[in-house]
């Protein structure tokens, strides 16, 4: 019996516990903070992370970034951009074999019962030979077939049927002949529950007796079409691929790009692989200046890709993404306002940290607008009379961009002076729109709100302070920092502002609907024309379509109806400069800033360019898996000696209690009959 | 118990119809069909065509009574159908995620009941003395402390201090457990506090009662006096909170998930009702109540068996 005791307590309190201890010390030294299986990370991956799911991976229907990121390494388009070329963008070949060909037609228009004959454009495309879907088992044998015209005019069907919510229809329902017919013979059949009808005719579609040829017609020249060649919308779909998947085409990308999907965990990582079919593609042999000086040249004329991989992880947490990133197991980070400091010197350069960690700094310019917006309809601030132009003026002048980058972009960016963002034709270094020179005793400002019949801004109807009732979507604490910086500048001019936040798509419901008096606004480019700047002014594109402030002036109309059509040039220039004008005198919209972005890449990412409008980037960017491997290891040796320290410290940490077991012992050896509770 | 069962199980039908109902008319008192076309549509400017098809295909056009009837007899058939904002199959969904978020909350559901309980009894049995009161100020302490604190704290001191463990990550299969040991100790680490102080009034009601005092006078060990006797009658209570965190074991948790990229279904419920997502929304906060009821349930029925005087009638 006694010896029975003994063993258990031996092993209650020898074998046990120094077993656990000794299998718990011995997992922890074989443990490590690399979130990857083994080896895995000298291989050529390239890793990134995303901030959420995409919304799908359709190309005739994603449009966020973080759809469009991975729809354009999947499926490219006739044209795309030149990787390195900037200043201005260059769009060249990709599934094309030659430049597409455009002709003046004259072309008959039928609507409401009457014909008229205008002048249309008739663009003929001509694709490579020998282009290979990537294989899928919605092919016979699960091989990629061969791509032909048809594949691209069968997208052309796809993105008009109503029952695909494509994002840019407007920029061709209008345009290609026969579309709004076939649109609307479509929405028709869906209102019965009926599938869609590829087959009904859209004459602006033709196929030609060369299969790799294509022919488009519109009904009005629209040189941008060139563009929109190069966005995701147009590339090739395989029928078989829509016909077998349907909406799953949304998780089940069928493309012929460098990489295809091969793995998707939601809410975890996506993994694309280099696709075996993709065509010969090398990387550009030219650049914009300083591009061979900063090693961007070395690949040039490789075979692309030059990665075998691509995982992205979702990582949904910015701190999280930027500890991994400093670890080593992210190629990627953005610098955002959180780790600002650490990242940059007071000089403005890399700090010595990152730099002596070999980090890449790189400047990311977008090509984008963000400002406010009168809504034209409201009997106060809007319409274009003279004294509520004169208050819009006055209240432009009272908002100053260069605090705003300073407090909430950390000085990042620049002031924006007109519609259009530097790097597009058009854009004008020199020019200063004279209501947006800000003045901190706001002399002109006061003055012009006199002369609007505001006199210190108090509403002589009334006797009260004018009140400027202002929608927005600030609902982060960030914003409300920007809802107060805003408040006190427009009140220093003796107007009252009141903001009203809402949740996005209430705001959003808000503008498209006209319930605003002022608001706040962003706009990114489609692609790389003024066009698709200017034309957010444009009167027939009123809201809910671009044009959310209702702005209308005939002149302004007629002006971009005349710009629209033609390819830049000194003509082009000087419609440009008129509508600038008259935006300016009116002022519908206040501009605030064109977006500037610091990002940071590891030292064994090669080649590595931000592009503002392209997302198809995957393939030019190499790595070097040795290096990556070498200084992650560098990078994170664990640190057992702390993991000791800190045991120990537990122990000593639970003496005191051995102490009180101890004396509560003797007490009762020594004092059996006292008890305690 | 057969019966006590049953009456339950009706009057989990009757929960079950009253939280949809109540589901089903706050969405939509918040928000209108054409604000959620407008917030799944990806376009930048939808236009009222492409919004009125939107409403059309997922059936919010048609009257609010059948909308209510369908969506009834669909989640009673659990049919959850398709996620509103991407066209995943909702089922898929939680297929794929509730793996990886069934691991992470059973090693944290079970490794927080077994330290807090161990702890609360330590501490418990020191009453009276400077140890107790250290203990419970700590607790007071712990509980003071936001749970980001301990995420992050926990991926500084675990993955970037000591670099044992990934910030974060996972790996489905044999490695899944490298990436679910940190999320699962700030998670036993951050709910410590709270229920440690919480036990350790369950043992004190239960340390008080004269049958510990007749143990100790017919001179039973103390610590065969805390584990043989005084935890098995505090079970009771124990039962009823831990009762309260099964929905979380299927469901995922919200925030440990986010910060350590474990593609479990913490989010899945947040992310619907940020995007509007009708669809997935009903069918999570189905699921949810019918985890809540079995759990409950299942509590109740454990109480048989932890206290023999326990009837269930």
């Amino acid at each position: 019996m006694r010896r029975k005791y003994h063993t258990r307590k031996l092993l209650v309190r020898g074998i046990f516990p120094g077993t656990l201890t000794a299998l718990l010390l011995l997992t922890l030294t074989g443990c490590n903070n690399n979130p990857y299986p083994a080896g895995e990370t000298a291989q050529s991956i390239i890793y990134s992370a995303i901030s959420d799911d995409p919304k799908t991976l359709d190309p005739s229907i994603g449009y966020d970034v973080a759809s469009s990121s991975i729809i354009d390494n999947i499926y490219p388009s006739y044209m795309q951009y030149n990787y390195l070329k900037r200043d201005p963008f260059v769009v060249e070949l990709s599934l094309g074999a030659e430049e597409p060909k455009r002709e003046r037609v004259a072309v008959t228009i039928t609507e409401d019962g009457t014909t008229t004959t205008t002048e249309g454009e008739r663009w003929t495309f001509r694709i490579k030979k020998g282009l290979r879907f990537q294989d899928d088992p919605c092919f016979p044998d699960g091989k990629g077939r061969e791509i032909l015209a048809a594949d691209f005019l069968y997208t052309f069907r796809r993105l008009a049927d109503p029952a695909v919510p494509c994002p840019i229809i407007q920029y061709f329902d209008d345009k290609v002949l026969g579309m709004a017919a076939y649109r609307a013979h479509n929405a028709a059949l869906l209102k019965h529950q009926k599938p869609s009808d590829y087959t009904f005719p859209i004459r602006g579609l033709e196929t030609d007796p060369d299969p790799y040829t294509f022919h488009i017609t519109l009904s009005q020249p629209y040189p941008q079409l060139r563009y929109l060649m190069a966005m995701h919308f147009t590339t090739p779909l395989a029928h078989e691929a829509v016909e077998r998947y349907g909406k799953e085409l949304a998780r089940h990308p069928v493309g012929s790009g460098a990489f295809v999907l091969a793995e998707y965990t939601p809410k975890g990582r996506i993994v694309l692989v280099k696709n075996p079919n993709f065509r010969a593609d090398y990387y550009p042999t030219e650049g914009a200046p300083g591009d061979r000086e900063a090693g961007l040249l070395e690949a040039a004329g490789q075979r692309l890709p030059l990665a075998e991989k691509i995982q992205l992880t979702i990582v949904r947490e910015g701190i999280t993404n930027w500890n991994l990133f400093l670890q080593g197991y992210q190629d990627f980070a953005g610098v955002s306002q959180e780790n600002f400091q650490q990242v940059m010197s007071r000089a403005g350069q890399l700090s010595p940290e990152m730099t002596q960690r070999g980090l890449r700094l790189h400047s990311e310019v977008g090509l984008d607008i963000y400002y406010f917006a009168f809504n034209m309809d409201d009997p106060t601030f809007g319409g274009l009379s003279e004294p509520n132009r004169k208050l819009r003026q006055a209240i432009s002048l009272a908002i100053d961009s260069q605090t705003l980058i300073d407090l909430l972009h950390q000085g990042l960016g620049q002031r924006a002076e007109s519609l259009l963002p530097p790097g597009l034709f058009g854009y004008d270094a020199h020019f200063h729109n004279p209501y947006r020179q800000y003045d901190p005793s706001l002399t002109r400002a006061k003055q012009l709100l006199a002369e609007a019949g505001y006199p210190q801004g108090i509403d002589p109807k009334t006797g009260q302070r004018l009140t400027l009732f202002w929608d927005n979507a600030l609902i982060t604490p960030a914003g409300r920092v920007q809802i107060g910086l805003i408040a006190r500048q427009i009140a220093a001019l003796g107007i009252r502002l009141e903001s009203r936040a809402w949740r996005y798509p209430v705001f959003q419901d808000r503008v498209d609907t006209g319930q605003f008096q002022f608001m706040n606004y962003g706009w990114v480019a489609d692609y790389p024309d003024p066009e698709n700047f200017v034309f957010l002014l444009y009167g027939p594109y009123k809201r809910p379509a671009a044009n959310a402030s209702n702005y209308n002036n005939p002149d302004y109309n007629r002006l971009f109806e005349q710009m629209r059509a033609m390819d830049d040039g000194p003509e082009r220039l000087a419609l440009i400069r008129q509508m600038r004008e008259i935006a300016m005198q009116d002022c519908p919209w206040i501009y605030i800033n064109h977006s500037e972005s610091y990002g940071l890449t590891q030292p064994w990412l090669k080649n590595y360019k931000p592009h503002p409008i392209a997302l198809d980037t995957m393939k030019y960017i190499g790595v070097d898996g040795a290096m990556r491997t070498h200084l992650q290891q560098k990078w994170n040796q664990p640190n057992y000696w702390l993991l000791l320290g800190i045991v120990l410290l537990v122990c000593l940490g639970s003496l005191p209690a051995v102490q009180v077991v101890r004396a509560r012992h003797n007490r009762h050896v020594r004092r059996p009959s006292a008890g305690t509770v | 118990m057969l019966r006590y069962i049953i009456r339950r199980l009706l009057y989990a039908l009757l929960i079950l119809v009253s939280v949809s109902l109540v589901t089903f008319v706050l969405f939509y008192a918040s928000s209108s069909p054409q604000q959620v076309a407008r917030r799944n549509l990806s376009a930048k400017n939808p236009t009222p065509q492409q919004i009125e098809e939107w409403i059309h295909q997922h059936g919010y056009d048609k009257p609010r009574w059948q909308q209510f009837q369908e969506h009834m007899s669909q989640l009673f058939l659990l049919r959850f159908g398709k996620s509103d904002a991407n066209g995943e199959d909702i089922w898929e969904r939680i297929g794929s995620g509730a793996p990886a978020s069934l691991l992470l909350a059973t090693i944290a559901f079970f490794g927080s009941l077994l330290v807090t309980i161990s702890l609360a009894l330590a501490i418990a049995s020191f009453r009276g003395t400077y140890i107790d009161g250290w203990g419970t100020f700590l607790c007071v302490l712990m509980m003071s402390i936001v749970y980001l604190v301990y995420i992050i704290a926990g991926q500084f001191l675990l993955g970037k201090l000591l670099k044992i463990f990934p910030l974060a990550g996972y790996q489905s299969g044999v490695q899944a457990w490298k990436f679910v040991m940190l999320p699962a100790v700030v998670s036993i680490v951050g709910g410590l506090g709270a229920t440690v102080r919480l036990y350790r009034t369950f043992f004190l009601d239960e340390i008080n009662q004269d049958y510990v005092r007749t143990a100790r006078a017919k001179g039973v060990s103390e610590w065969a006096i805390l584990f043989r006797h005084v935890l098995k009658n505090a079970a009771i209570p124990i039962l009823t909170t831990t009762a309260a965190a099964i929905p979380t074991l299927f469901l995922g948790s919200l925030l440990g998930e986010s910060f350590f990229n474990i593609p479990g279904l913490g989010s899945y419920l947040r992310d619907a009702i940020d995007s509007q997502d009708f669809a997935v929304v009903r069918a999570m906060v189905f699921l949810g109540t019918i985890t809540t009821i079995i759990g409950y349930l299942l509590t109740d029925i454990s109480y048989t068996l932890v206290d023999p005087r326990v009837r269930l009638e």
